[in-house]
């Protein structure tokens, strides 16, 4: 090849190379804003758009499927934004589908998300119109949070005072904090409940077995709970008893009315038992009988010392030494 | 001798050079549309111009992705942002970077090239031969100059575009471990035709002012042997100042259009 034609050859290859580059650059800007291929247009409405503009992303599903194409004013609340979807997701995108506005990641741009709704509506039309969900956007989500901030602090403030309290002992959860005292009394009351439900535990198994020993065997108790003849009987005896008691009722009732009598009538008895002198009488006169007899048992003392009566004595004892021995030989 | 010009007399030079850079610009358009028109040398000088640039801009280009990757991965780290690189480098190496890197090194090869090539056909007495045998010499010189340079300047800044592009994938692969598919998925989904259009009938413009201002200052040069230099210097000088004001009137009215 001549000089000149290698120079155009390779001439050629840049222009082309450079020319290739610029068309697959735009062809692939234009693809992604779905200006090539099969579309098909959806409309919504929203009452806010949060900054949504022409060429936003529009997702089916967390899938990219078209952009933006027009956003425009319907009346002074209400804006339609128009959707291009390609033409392909046409068979999955039903009438009952919902658009809401969101943000591509937490710095991303807006994004339209068609969430798909239960399936049971008919499939969407070229232009057809899907409802619209406005989700809560940044600003009402910053004065949520403002509120609940303020909260909060009020909170923290109360959480606070709580702690300064039971910190410094106040109350009764700060005394139950702090109180070793009450603590240690606290444990004994523990162990004292613990040792209380263990005994109280024994005692339920002994009565139960009590209980069970009644019912085996033919006790009092067990009798009395069961043998409905012998009811009857201790029923007679109750009835018998009561009777009884009426009757000692009255006879208590007449001693009483005797006794009264006896107190308050003007007989011996009654002159013996509150007549004070008489009494101070009775005693004087105990007295000189005991001095009386004193005084007789030295004279008799005397009588037998005395010679005329010392035989009699004598002969006394004699008949008793006699007695004594025959009760000793008899068997 | 006394170099110290008074700023009038330095406003009036430079007035009467923006004045007669006008008339040059003029008489280019009209001869551009006259037959009979010069192809073969319109090939020769896009050859020249293109190709032999191309290995220039892509070096250029490779590094300014590779760097500027590199320099704001940090920073892009820091705040948590690097799965964000493929945008940002995308928008930026698409609307401004290649355009103008690109043009700054064809501004240096390719002006001062056509200045001190015009400059010294001007000081040999080479054009005056040619207005002479009866052959235009603004057709065959200029105009095939200043067209070669408006097509082939916009194609360089594709492919050192593309190459910029690669070099920052290239870092993200290795530093990231983010695969060229995704890479190059994040940048075409950040890009829109308001980034790529106004680059690229800018570009056209770029490469009419390198060819313009270096034909001009070739073509005008004066003070024999000297001039020639002084030709290639300025020419270089004067088109980088150029492209700078181009770039803001560039995307000063790409706002308008496109509300970047």
């Amino acid at each position: 090849m001549e000089k000149s034609t290698v120079q155009k050859f390779r001439l050629g290859v840049f222009v082309i190379l450079g020319t290739a580059l610029l068309v697959l650059a735009s062809y692939l800007i234009g693809n992604r804003q779905n200006m090539f291929g099969q579309n098909f247009t959806i409309e919504t409405v929203f009452k806010n758009v949060n900054g949504l503009q022409k060429g936003n992303n529009v997702r089916y599903a967390g899938i990219n499927v078209g952009t933006v194409r027009d956003i425009d004013m319907v009346n002074d609340t209400l804006i339609r934004v128009l959707m291009l979807v390609q033409e392909k997701m046409q068979s999955h995108i039903k009438t009952d589908a919902i658009a809401t506005i969101g943000s591509d990641g937490l710095v991303g741009s807006m994004i339209v998300n068609i969430v798909p709704g239960n399936g049971i509506g008919p499939l969407v039309q070229d232009g057809g119109r899907i409802t619209s969900y406005s989700r809560i956007g940044a600003k009402d989500m910053m004065s949520t949070l403002n509120v609940t901030n303020e909260n909060a602090a009020l909170l923290t403030a109360d959480l606070l005072k709580v702690t300064t309290s039971l910190r410094q002992g106040k109350g009764t959860l700060g005394r139950l904090l702090n109180d070793t005292t009450m603590a240690r009394n606290l444990e004994q009351t523990i162990y004292h409940l613990r040792r209380a439900s263990g005994e109280a535990d024994i005692m339920f198994r002994e009565l139960n077995s009590l209980a069970k020993g009644m019912k085996g065997r033919e006790s009092i108790a067990n009798v009395l709970l069961t043998d409905t003849l012998s009811g009857r009987r201790v029923k007679e005896i109750l009835v018998n008893l009561e009777a009884s008691s009426k009757n000692m009722t009255e006879v208590t009732r007449e001693l009483d009315t005797l006794v009264k009598g006896l107190s308050e009538s003007s007989g011996a008895f009654n002159y013996l038992t509150q007549d004070t002198t008489l009494v101070k009488r009775l005693s004087v006169t105990m007295k000189n009988i005991e001095e009386g007899t004193a005084k007789f048992n030295e004279n008799m003392e005397a009588l037998k010392h005395n010679f005329l009566t010392r035989g009699y004595f004598k002969k006394l004892e004699r008949e008793e030494r006699k007695a004594a021995k025959n009760e000793d030989n008899s068997p | 001798m006394n170099t110290a010009k008074p700023i009038s007399v330095g406003m009036r030079h430079f007035f009467v050079e923006i004045g007669e850079m006008s008339l040059f610009a003029g008489r280019f358009f009209k001869e551009a549309v006259k037959p009979p028109f010069e192809f073969k040398e319109l090939l020769r000088q896009c050859y020249n111009m293109g190709n032999r640039s191309l290995s220039l801009v892509l070096v250029t280009g490779f590094i300014i992705g590779l760097v500027l990757t590199l320099q704001s991965r940090p920073t892009l780290v820091e705040f948590g942002a690097v799965s964000w690189m493929p945008d940002m480098v995308g928008i930026s190496i698409v609307r401004e970077l290649g355009p103008v890197i690109t043009a700054l090194v064809c501004a240096g090869r390719i002006a001062s090239g056509i200045g001190a090539e015009l400059g010294s056909m001007r000081v040999t007495e080479q054009i005056d031969a040619m207005e002479v045998s009866g052959t235009n010499p603004f057709k065959y010189l200029v105009v095939t100059r200043i067209l070669a340079t408006t097509l082939m300047l916009p194609l360089l800044v594709i492919l050192g575009d593309a190459v910029a592009l690669y070099g920052s994938a290239l870092v993200e692969n290795f530093k990231g471990g983010v695969s060229f598919q995704l890479y190059f998925n994040r940048v075409f989904d950040a890009l829109e035709y308001g980034d790529l259009v106004p680059a690229t009938i800018k570009s056209f413009f770029f490469g009419f002012a390198i060819g313009l201002v270096g034909c001009f200052k070739g073509y005008y040069s004066k003070k024999g042997t000297a001039g020639v230099g002084l030709a290639a210097n300025t020419a270089v000088v004067f088109t980088s100042m150029l492209l700078f004001v181009i770039d803001f009137i560039a995307v000063f009215i790409s706002d308008i259009f496109y509300e970047l």
